[in-house]
């Protein structure tokens, strides 16, 4: 049925005479049946495209016959043939669109003219980023859903109402103390788990998404990826890793799923230990702000930090990293006033789909925190790392911050909160301890996320390294800061 | 067209990666989505298809690939978005799956998607999927913005040099999606006949 498949096709791509010589000389030598024409294998041989090649060697008795076409053709050129191949293609495209295509350049408004320049511009651009993470990130999911929506739905609804009704349901219904602890009270798979998921997360990945839809949908990500490309590739990354990056101060677990659009490995494998190193998640970020925030010493302190470790480690795995850094095209749309309903559809399957991935984790980190308390391995593992604590310059009770920090990011931030109300930290100790707990967790989801998407070996690596270097950090900046005698 | 006369292996026989899917002649049709990153295949995979839409890795990969179900003039199509696509010849993981997908699944149309204002980048895979014998519907997206750019472009001539059905659309405000569908019926229906 092949040729009467299209009885109106009249089209015809011709490439130079040796091209097609070798082309006509191949499709004569091939006897298997393809899935693609016998002209585009071809094509793809003379290319040396490796997968094709292999399924035609391992098929084709006229193998080496074919081997001999493409080498000679090869010889012929200065250039590769994919090159060349390409380059008659692209002209052949050109003649074309120059028979269909009009182009009558129109002055751009003003408006969007000045606004796609100051975008992209350092100077103006660098202010404008500025601003809307002030007014994008910090205020509105920082503020308005990390703070008046979780306050309102996690102390109003949770505290006021669900909780004490699940505690009491659970109590009145099942006699057993660690099966009422499993499912409720302090650390119960509904008044912790799903609490989290529900009344915390929710609220703050669904403003997150909302902001960045509208981000994505004006067209701006693009040129935020142009602006930072500079600094980014520096660090074995190109621009377009901004967008799982910034992601990361939403969620990092989600973050890390979303670095699989990054090119190459190399770039997957830098992106993934910088969100599990350096890069806080909204939780955390909202805590330790409101944190820091009565100490602006301590706040610059903990960011320039910071800040400092993910240039200085992405800078030194890319150094090190095998492979060729990253070649950066991405074309600039538009800057486009975004439509409502799409916003809004993205936005809410967005959530969706979070929820669903994420709801499992916590009620597995609920789990894990009952079995560890009940079994007394985590006083164990508290007492242990006393030590450790001290070389930070830390109380012993800190432990249980960072050990809870790994099963939640923020649930680390909000023991630390917990500690400082109760006066236990000096400025400098607030800290060395909000460095080491924003360095140290790949929280348990952000774990099993990058085991799922870099593989085991992969993740164990990045764990390992990150572990004893997030101590060390903050291990360092202890001393320096106490040598210094600087109170913060 | 060459490419097309001496490859009787269009549909219906073992590929070069063998088939898992049953012959095209079923109820159900297949339409695959292909284009580069940024082009709206998102918006025009949303619009052809209904609510049952799921999203699963490619086996063995981490590239998401989603499908879904949609009815076009009493007609029942598997629609397939695919990851970005810039050429046949794969350079990121991406595109090895897209390809993987198009050697694979059999299309009863595939539908390439481009940007009318880079026109220029995208006609090559264009070029390319015809190359490979695969039979290829042309959406110029974006119209819109290309116009407002001062762009005209000539479908109908572009139509004819292809051989090809070309729709302008401009999904977003989902102008030219119903012709869309419309020219995926028809063209089917016209293939088989």
């Amino acid at each position: 049925m092949s040729e009467s498949v299209l009885p109106d096709q009249g089209f015809k791509l011709r490439y130079d005479e040796t091209i097609e010589k070798a082309l006509t000389e191949i499709e004569k030598l091939l006897r298997a049946r393809y899935a693609f024409s016998r002209r585009m294998i071809a094509l793809l041989l003379l290319q040396e495209d490796e997968e094709v090649l292999k399924a035609v060697k391992s098929r084709e008795p006229n193998f080496p016959q074919i081997f001999n076409v493409i080498r000679s053709t090869r010889e012929k050129y200065r250039e590769h043939l994919r090159y060349v191949i390409t380059l008659q293609r692209q002209q052949h495209a050109n003649s074309i669109l120059s028979q269909v295509v009009q182009d009558t350049p129109v002055k751009g408004s003003r408006l969007n003219k000045w606004l796609d320049g100051i975008t992209i511009r350092p100077l103006t651009g660098v202010p404008l980023l500025l601003l809307i993470m002030y007014f994008g990130l910090y205020k509105f999911v920082g503020q308005f859903g990390a703070g008046t929506l979780v306050d309102f739905i996690e102390g109003r609804l949770f505290e006021g109402y669900i909780n004490p009704w699940i505690n009491q349901l659970v109590a009145e219904t099942i006699p057993w103390p660690s099966i009422r602890a499993l499912l409720a009270f302090d650390y119960g798979i509904f008044t912790l788990g799903l609490r989290y998921a529900v009344a915390i997360i929710l609220p703050i990945v669904g403003t997150y998404f909302l902001a960045f839809s509208l981000l994505e949908d004006s067209g701006y990500l693009p040129r935020l990826a142009l602006l930072v490309d500079a600094v980014f590739k520096k660090i074995g990354l190109n621009g377009r890793a901004v967008i799982p990056l910034t992601l990361g101060f939403a969620c990092d677990t989600m973050a890390t799923l979303v670095s699989r659009t990054l090119e190459t490995k190399r770039e997957r494998i830098i992106a993934t230990l910088l969100l599990a190193l350096a890069i806080p998640c909204s939780a955390q970020l909202g805590v330790m702000l409101g944190l820091l925030a009565e100490r602006p010493a301590a706040l610059v302190t903990w960011a320039g930090f910071v800040i400092l470790v993910f240039l200085l480690v992405g800078y030194l795995s890319a150094k090190v990293m095998p492979g060729e850094g990253p070649a950066f095209y991405m074309e600039l749309p538009p800057l486009r006033v975004p439509r409502l309903a799409n916003i809004l559809e993205k936005t809410l399957s967005r959530m969706q789909w979070y929820f669903m991935e994420i709801v499992p984790f916590f009620i597995a980190a609920s789990v894990l925190i009952w079995a560890g308390k009940i079994t007394g391995v985590f006083d164990a593992i508290i007492n242990g790392a006393a030590p450790l604590m001290h070389a930070l310059g830390l109380p012993s009770q800190a432990a249980e911050v960072f050990l809870f920090g790994f099963f939640r990011r923020d649930y680390g931030a909000a023991g630390l909160y917990d500690l400082q109300k109760s006066g236990a930290l000096s400025g400098v100790q607030l800290v060395v301890t909000a460095v080491t707990l924003t360095l140290f967790v790949p929280c348990i989801a952000q774990f099993a996320i990058m085991l799922k998407e870099r593989g085991w070996r992969t993740a164990l690596a990045i764990a390992g390294f990150i572990f004893p270097f997030a101590f060390l950090c903050g291990i360092v900046l202890n001393l320096v800061l106490t040598t210094l005698g600087l109170s913060l | 067209m060459t490419a097309r006369k001496e490859n009787p292996a269009l549909r219906g026989n073992a590929g070069l990666l063998r088939s898992d899917k049953k012959p095209a002649n079923g109820k159900t049709k297949k339409l695959i989505l292909v284009g580069s990153p940024n082009v709206g295949k998102s918006v025009i995979f949303n619009s052809l298809t209904g609510s049952y839409v799921t999203v699963s890795n490619y086996p063995g990969t981490t590239v998401e690939v989603t499908r879904g179900k949609g009815r076009f003039y009493q007609e029942v199509y598997e629609v397939v978005d695919t990851p970005g696509m810039y050429s046949l010849f794969p350079i990121t993981e991406e595109e090895r799956v897209t390809r993987t997908l198009l050697f694979r699944e059999k299309p009863d149309v595939v539908v390439h998607v481009v940007d009318a204002k880079n026109l220029e980048r995208m006609l090559p895979l264009t070029l390319q999927l015809l190359e490979a014998g695969l039979p290829v519907i042309l959406t110029v997206n974006m119209m819109d913005e290309a116009e407002a750019m001062g762009r005209r472009i000539d479908l109908l001539r572009l139509s004819e040099i292809l051989g090809i059905p070309v729709v302008g659309t401009a999904a977003t405000s989902h102008h030219g999606l119903d012709l869309l569908k419309k020219a995926v019926v028809e063209y089917v229906r016209k293939r088989v006949a």
